[in-house]
């Protein structure tokens, strides 16, 4: 389809302009935050020549442009520079540490799509019964405390108290799988190793679910009310004259048309999940890019700040095109305006 | 004689609400015959649309609706039936048009794909390619000349006049024996209106359907039906052959309501402010047009 090419062209055309003001803000912030990057980076006891050598490899001492010059440069090349934490590329650290994040959140996503928007239905296909009231009461539950707490409650509960669930990490010591995309729960199919899986799973379970839950309650209450605002519209009145079946109606009439200003803020909020996955990994010692990045906020790693804030805005700027497009999807009105303009 | 295509029977309606229980309908009757045109005329209120509606089943769903009387469809009594065959009546024996056709159709779906959906309640299963053929047919017959074009489209890309020409063709496309039309194309201009209002009177001759025509318009009812029912806060109060009624008013309500319409302009249905006590007056029907004398 030309239409949603286009779309998508121009999605990133003003996500690259993002990205640019991003990372000249983030590079900002960076170089004000107190402290001497090169003598954290070296300990109380380098010498001040070597503290010197350090600043001149970093142009620390250069103006901010030309600093800002050498950074883009080096990231043309796709070189975030070194992390004066691990001492390893950047880039490597990130490819190590993303995918357990990404895991987490992509497996919170689909709970939230498929606990909410089913729940988000049957409340509205049920508008003022009892089904309705306890749906909206459980889900009224679920965004009433942030991801973190969940985690908290979660891990006390079904992991503490009743030991259902692993209390911490990502998959048990004994398993060794090879890494390839360092997705576990693909890594441990591709080693054909099925009780690996199975134990990645285990363990994706409680963290993810607390991560989701609160977006679970809010696309679940954000679907039942466009969905029950959709149920007043005449074309609703129309299928029923015409005998269509109830769930038929449902889905076709009343969900997908509602689905449009819902699915903005269902991806807004799936987005959202990259940020608020920060203090579920702590609590679930989830070795994730969120340790990570509060390690190098701490030492003021410079190169590994920029970076890791970089990767989490591309990734929320993906999410959000992906979106767009989806809603561009079931939108005629704006698939057909693309095409017009 | 034939059974006819609809008849109610002492219909009454009753909502409840929080401030107790609201009558709507007295106990109203009226019938159809097969391929008659009756036109149902009232004010804003007076219970039009809910007896389209009941007609339909759709009322009965609603839990705060207490509904009673008779309501017969060719011969068979309505609540008799199962509600599996009263639903499948729904569609392909009875179908309904709406006062908006634009806001009437689906908007994240072509007109196609609604139409193979009503297509598919006569027809369980019927293929797309059989669909689409049926609707181009179904669409040439309400004059639109490029059916394909407007299969293609969404309902918002089209006008509201070529939206109501296709509503009448989905309603008339399963060959219905009746004909719910509540306020058809009041949203529309007037001269648009009466366009699609003279298609769907042809129309619905050559399908042999039987109209119950809801409408506020004077003018609109003198033209396209063969006779009136006139209803006044939930009571049938007149009834007769249009060129009767109108030429010679009988009930209070009736007369005052054709006396306040500027004749020319036949417009919509004045609000008659002050209610005197002859308004529910009994009914007044025309010699030989009691339902009695006419279902005899
Ligand atoms: N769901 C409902 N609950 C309570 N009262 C209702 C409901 N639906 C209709 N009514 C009442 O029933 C009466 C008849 O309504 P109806 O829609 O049949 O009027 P109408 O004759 O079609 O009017 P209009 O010309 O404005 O369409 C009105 O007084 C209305 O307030
Ligand atoms: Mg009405």
């Amino acid at each position: 389809m030309p239409s949603l090419i286009r779309l998508l062209a121009k999605r990133l055309g003003t996500s690259l302009i993002v990205l640019i003001g991003v990372s000249l803000l983030i590079f900002a912030i960076a170089r004000v935050i107190p402290g001497d990057p090169a003598r954290i980076a070296l300990g109380p006891n380098a010498t001040a020549e070597a503290i010197a050598a350090l600043r001149d490899r970093l142009h620390l001492d250069q103006s901010f442009l030309t600093q800002y010059g050498y950074f883009l440069a080096d990231l043309v090349r796709g070189d975030l520079g070194t992390s004066l934490y691990t001492n390893r590329p950047v880039t490597s650290d990130i490819a190590q540490f993303l995918p357990a994040t990404l895991e987490l959140v992509i497996i919170a996503g689909l709970m939230m799509v498929a606990f909410g928007l089913p729940l988000g239905i049957l409340s509205a296909r049920h508008r003022g019964t009892f089904i309705d009231h306890a749906i909206r009461m459980v889900t009224l539950l679920g965004v009433s405390a942030p991801g973190f707490v969940w985690a908290v409650i979660l891990m006390l509960v079904f992991a503490y108290f009743l030991p259902l669930f692993p209390i911490a990490g990502r998959i048990s010591d004994s398993f060794t799988i090879p890494p390839v995309s360092g997705f576990l729960l693909i890594d441990t199919l591709l080693a054909g190793n099925i009780r690996a899986f199975g134990n990645a799973a285990w363990h994706i379970v409680l963290p993810a679910f607390a991560l989701a839950l609160s977006g679970i309650g809010q696309a679940a209450r954000l679907v039942r009310s466009n969905m029950v605002e959709t149920y007043d519209k005449p074309y609703i009145e129309m299928a029923q004259s015409y005998g269509f079946a109830e769930k038929r109606i449902a889905r076709r009439y009343a969900f997908r048309p509602s689905l449009i200003p819902s699915l903005t803020i269902i991806g807004l909020d799936f987005a959202a999940m990259l940020g608020n996955a920060f203090l579920v990994e702590a609590v679930f010692a989830w070795p994730g890019l969120s340790r990570y990045g509060v390690a190098v906020i701490l030492r003021k790693d410079l190169n590994a700040i920029v970076g890791t804030v970089l990767i989490m805005s591309a990734l929320f700027l993906i999410v959000n095109i992906v979106v767009d497009l989806l809603v561009s999807i079931i939108n005629p009105r704006i698939r057909l305006s693309q095409r017009a303009s | 004689m034939s059974a006819p295509t609809l008849k109610i029977e002492d219909l009454k309606l009753a909502f409840k609400t929080h401030r107790g229980l609201i009558e709507v309908l007295h106990g109203i009757s009226l019938h159809i015959r097969k391929g008659e045109r009756v036109a149902l005329v009232g004010e804003s209120g007076s219970g039009k649309s809910v007896t389209a509606r009941i007609v339909l089943g759709l009322l009965q769903q609603m839990k705060t609706a207490r509904i009673a009387g008779k309501l017969e469809f060719e011969g068979r009594e309505l609540d008799r039936l199962s509600r599996r065959d009263r639903h499948q009546l729904r569609g392909t024996k009875m179908s309904m048009i709406f006062q908006d056709p634009t806001s009437s159709l689906n908007p994240t779906y072509t007109i196609g794909v609604q139409f193979r959906e009503v297509l598919d309640r006569a027809k369980p299963g019927i293929s797309a390619a059989d669909a689409r053929l049926k609707a181009v047919e179904a669409l040439a017959d309400v004059s639109i000349h490029e059916p394909e074009r407007v299969l293609d489209s969404y309902a918002f890309q089209l006008s509201g006049g070529m939206n109501q020409r296709v509503m009448i063709a989905m309603a008339l496309a399963n060959n219905p024996s009746l004909l719910l039309a509540d306020e058809p194309g009041t949203a529309l201009d007037v001269t648009v209106q009466a366009q699609t209002l003279r298609l769907m009177s042809t129309l619905a001759e050559k399908h042999h359907t039987a109209v119950l025509f809801i409408s506020h318009n004077l003018g609109v009812v003198r033209e396209f039906a063969d006779r009136v029912y006139v209803i006044y806060q939930g009571n049938i109060v007149e009834q007769g052959p249009t060129g009767a009624l109108f030429d010679n008013p009988r009930h209070p309500y009736t007369r005052a309501l054709l006396a306040a319409v500027p004749r020319i302009t036949g417009g919509g249905i004045p609000d008659i402010a002050e209610t005197t006590d002859d308004f529910f007056a009994p009914l007044a029907a025309h010699a030989g047009f009691s339902e009695k004398e006419l279902l005899a």
